[in-house]
């Protein structure tokens, strides 16, 4: 991201008109300032102010960003501009790792003892999408990405995700359940073989699996909520329309 | 969609606390006693000496499909555009089915796409179309030329183009006074001012897009909306020579939050763009991030033109009022998770006109607002299944990066590709193998909870 700032920052007020603007443009830009056009949707009927406003902030943010694409394919007449910004393209480095071969992990560089150390391979593809996605690359043709997750087998993730996760939820049920069955004993008088038969108990149980199961952190009693009411949104926004006819059809 | 049971819900809708200006509508709610109950044309009275004379204000595809059926259907039609030369920001896509259906000459078509690259926020790159029968592909239009050719259709078949920019409406006083619209003509002249009109018209169709006047007319209240940004890149031959057939998706949170970034090929230049609908202001951030994403492919191209337009998300509570109807970007008729909207709008506009047509019976009797809430119930009834498909998936598959890498995995799939392609080239949403359905749940199912899984391993590294 270090690149989208350096080259935002001498882009100042968006919105100001800016008569002496030629002057600081280069020689490939003041070419080009006749194609630029900018048509934006709100400054639709009354234009005025709104369109050449709009039009000085792209030309204005313009030549920045286009030095990064056309400073290489234009050899010597970028000058001074071209020198500059090119120092900031080359900063970003692309990803790279021993291991990262033509697109992929190289599977034999990860074996321990004879097979694959699959838990390496996870961390190594952890790590890179955490490089990734704190230094976004561009993609090549020459270069495709053509890992696919599902080359892990199954039970590499259920030993390194499912299976602590489960020992935790696990734990909490038979923690709930044992409590609550000594509770419901000396409360009611009822053993745990007449528990199960009896249908309230029956509920209380289904209850408490779920609730272990669907609420582990604190925040998801509130995602719940939000998920439950973003499933039906759009189809409200849709019978919006209709509200009016029950209300005339009812009177 | 009558038979659901309503859930009431609030703030959906603008306040009808505003004063209605036309007491006769049936849609009043303060009103307890409606004057007129909405019911089929059979109880309208016939036209005498005149046909049915409606109103389409805008003239893109929904306009333009819209006047070309009314005037088919013996209907007085009156076209209002304020810029027939429009060249209008948009990717351009239109789906197989809107060549046949509406008959468009194959020069209209700039570009036929059969391949698609979908590149996830790591930059796995998959590549889907495989499954497309070679006469299938995505059609890339010019705006320009695609809405030209449909507005002179419809002139053809005796639609009045008007090339005119509407102002404001005046709602009938009475259930048979006309709609007065008024509106600024322009007499041809470069840069005239034009001459202030008015239009006596008996039903009124809003195809005027995503900040329509007919809308805020009508109170059809607001939607939530995308910006999408698009840079349009002359890039050099050779590098063109990928994006021959090829249209390429980017998603990732450095692209959009919440949408994604494309590079469709048009015409002889490609289109690099992005849209977002939480922070839209950021969109120049993201829109450097997506050329980013691509500079390799885009390396040495020009930037010619710039250019932003809204995309609705959803559909304006209220599309019908009276005599008056949206259609289109107006109504808000545009898929998620794609964005999607041409050929949606041409085919509202089109069946909205189909409504009014067999309403009035060919214009000899006046419509009401019952023939008009059969389009819309049409509409509902044939759509509602794919925009709520394309609903689920951007819920799902767009919340965050391992949701999106998750959605990249799947698209390697064979029979997702095929599913995904039929149901957009041809607008159906099919039901499909129960097995491979089953199948292709789990994978689902699997791929998310790998990419989550190392989205949190993610987040224990940088803690």
């Amino acid at each position: 991201m270090s690149i989208s700032t350096a080259l935002f920052s001498p882009a100042p007020t968006p919105l100001s008109v800016k008569p002496n603007f030629t002057t600081k443009s280069t020689p490939f830009l003041s070419l080009n300032r006749p194609f630029l056009l900018l048509s934006t949707p709100k400054s639709l009927p009354d234009n005025g102010a709104g369109v050449s406003a709009s039009v000085a902030a792209v030309e204005d943010s313009n030549p920045n960003r286009e030095d990064p694409i056309l400073e290489k394919a234009v050899d010597g007449s970028s000058g001074p501009n071209g020198a500059a910004t090119s120092a900031e393209v080359e900063v970003l480095s692309k990803f790279e790792d021993p291991r990262w071969i033509a697109g992929t992990w190289d599977l034999k560089q990860f074996g321990k003892n004879g097979s694959t150390d699959w838990d390496a391979v996870i961390d190594a593809e952890v790590r890179r999408r955490k490089w990734l996605q704190d230094n976004p690359e561009t993609t090549s043709n020459d270069d495709p990405v053509v890992f696919d997750t599902s080359i892990i087998p199954w039970w590499a993730w259920m030993k390194r995700f499912h299976l602590p996760e489960a020992e935790l939820l696990n734990g909490r049920a038979a923690m709930i359940g044992f409590f609550m069955a000594y509770l419901v004993d000396s409360l009611t008088g009822v053993g745990l073989v007449d528990q199960m038969g009896n249908f309230f108990c029956k509920t209380l149980l289904f209850v408490a699996v779920s609730g272990v199961l669907l609420i582990r952190k604190n925040e998801d009693l509130d995602n719940i909520k939000k998920l439950i009411e973003e499933t039906t949104f759009y189809d409200k926004q849709w019978q919006a329309t209709w509200q009016d006819e029950t209300t005339s059809n009812n009177n | 969609m009558t038979s659901i049971a309503f859930k009431p819900f609030t703030g959906l809708r603008r306040s009808s606390v505003l004063p209605c200006p036309n007491p006769t509508t049936t849609t009043t709610l303060s009103k307890p006693v409606v004057k007129f109950h909405v019911s089929a044309a059979r109880t309208s009275p016939k036209l005498s000496n005149r046909n049915l004379r409606v109103a389409v204000i805008g003239g893109g595809p929904a306009g333009g499909a819209a006047a070309e059926t009314l005037a088919k259907g013996g209907i007085e039609t009156f076209l209002i555009e304020r810029k027939l030369d429009n060249c209008k920001p948009c990717g351009g896509a239109i789906p197989l089915c809107m060549v046949g259906e509406f008959d468009l000459p194959l020069d209209i078509i700039d570009r036929r796409v059969t391949k698609m690259k979908m590149i996830s926020p790591s930059n796995i790159a998959v590549d889907i179309g495989q499954t497309l029968k070679p006469h299938e592909y995505i059609g890339m239009v010019r705006r320009e030329v695609l809405d030209a050719y449909l507005r002179d259709r419809a002139k053809d078949n005796g639609a009045n183009v008007i090339n005119g920019l509407f102002l404001k409406m005046d709602m009938p006083k009475s259930w048979d006074d006309p709609f007065v619209l008024h509106y600024t003509e322009y007499d041809g002249k470069q840069g005239a001012v034009g001459s202030k009109s008015t239009l006596e018209v008996d039903a009124v169709i809003g195809a005027d897009g995503a900040n329509s006047r007919v809308a805020k007319a009508i109170n059809a209240g607001d939607y939530d909306y995308a910006i999408a940004f698009q840079e349009r890149i002359k890039i050099p031959d050779d590098k063109m020579v990928y994006y021959e057939n090829l249209a390429e998706m980017y998603v990732g949170d450095d692209v959009s939050p919440d949408f994604y970034g494309w590079v469709f090929p048009k015409c002889d230049h490609v289109a690099v763009g992005t849209g977002t609908v939480t922070h839209k202001s950021d969109i120049k951030k993201f829109q450097l991030a997506t050329r980013n994403r691509a500079k390799d492919k885009i390396l040495g191209g020009k930037i010619i033109r710039v250019e932003a337009h809204p995309i609705p998300e959803h559909p304006r509570p209220r599309r019908l009022s009276g005599r008056v109807a949206l259609v289109g970007d107006a109504a808000g008729y545009v898929t998620k998770c794609s964005g999607e909207g041409i050929y949606f709008a041409a085919k509202s506009g089109r069946m909205c006109a189909e409504a009014i047509v067999e309403g009035s019976q060919n214009g000899k009797k006046m419509v009401d607002e019952g023939d008009l809430r059969k389009y819309l119930e049409k509409w509902d009834k044939t759509y509602w299944p794919t925009y709520k498909v394309l609903d689920v998936l951007q819920k799902v598959f767009y919340r965050s990066n391992p949701a999106r890498e998750a959605f990249v995995e799947m698209c390697a799939d064979e029979y997702v590709q095929k599913m995904t392609f039929d149901s957009y080239l041809y607008k159906t949403v099919a039901p499909g193998n129960p097995l491979e359905d089953l199948k292709l749940a789990v994978n689902t199912i699997g791929s998310l909870v790998r990419a989550n899984a190392l989205r949190k391993e993610m987040e224990r590294l940088n803690v």
